[in-house]
């Protein structure tokens, strides 16, 4: 009999860290949106001066859709 | 149908009838491969100057030809080993060529920090296709991981056209550690048990 897999003896809060490192999802599926949309809001969101980006400055869009 | 895959809908149009000129003038696969990573040194030396707006127009120029190289053989029937390998090697070659436009900029801009940041991303870019290329030798698939070039590909022009290049280097570093990651677990996880 083959041993379990690892990823059906993970807990859920253990197995999206497990999943985000072995993906295994296609282009185009309902998770990639999901992770294309998660990158897409911290590279947009995250002021640049949290990063210290030598490029960008200011608090970016969240700066200005919070109004900072 | 999903939002990335409606997106890749948009873009495949102009995309087929740029493939379809190609062909009728019987170009070269092995050429349009070339013209790509040309036209992607000239991306890398805008990146080096700072003018992201325009290295990002010059990477969209360069990654129709990187795209339809491989569409162009296969619909000429001139797709070979070769190709397949020529194409790789130059992909790597572009690759490193846009981190080290970053790596430049950076470094005439005295950050040290984020020179350290772009070298780990290009270290761990490498690290992702060699990963895999040697898992092939060993196994049969080894396709596991989020960060494969198109995603770095388009990140790159998010960066350029929005100026967010430390936040898309940030995210390049991350998902390419755990793709490495994921691409030696799987690899593990096939041959083990198995005799050397």
């Amino acid at each position: 009999m083959s041993r379990p897999r690892i990823e059906d003896r993970l807990p859920l809060p253990l197995l999206i860290p497990f999943r985000l490192m072995y993906w295994t999802y296609e282009r185009t599926t309902i998770p990639y949106d999901i992770m294309v949309i998660a990158i897409l809001a911290f590279v947009w969101l995250t002021p640049p001066d949290w990063l210290q980006d030598p490029t960008a400055h200011g608090m970016g869009l969240l700066g200005w859709l919070l109004g900072w | 149908m999903t939002f990335t895959g409606a997106v890749g809908a948009i873009f495949w149009l102009p995309l087929r009838a740029i493939i379809a000129l190609c062909v009728a003038l019987r170009i070269h696969p092995n050429v349009l491969t070339l013209i790509g990573v040309c036209i992607n040194l000239a991306a890398a030396w805008a990146l080096a100057l700072g003018r992201f707006t325009l290295g990002g127009v010059i990477m969209v120029a360069a990654n129709i030809f990187d795209f339809i190289d491989g569409k162009v053989a296969h619909q000429t029937g001139t797709a070979t080993a070769f190709g397949g390998f020529w194409d790789s090697v130059m992909d790597r070659f572009s690759d490193l060529a846009l981190f080290l436009g970053l790596l430049w900029l950076y470094a005439s801009m005295q950050r040290a920090d984020y020179v350290l940041i772009t070298a780990l991303a290009m270290i761990f870019t490498v690290l992702t296709s060699y990963a895999r290329a040697r898992a092939e030798s060993l196994i049969d698939k080894c396709k596991v991981g989020f960060m494969e070039r198109p995603e770095r590909i388009v990140l790159f022009m998010i960066g350029a056209f929005t100026n967010r290049f430390a936040a898309v280097l940030w995210v390049i570093l991350v998902l390419s550690v755990l793709t490495v990651a994921g691409r030696i677990f799987h690899t593990w996880r096939e041959l083990e048990g198995r005799p050397a």
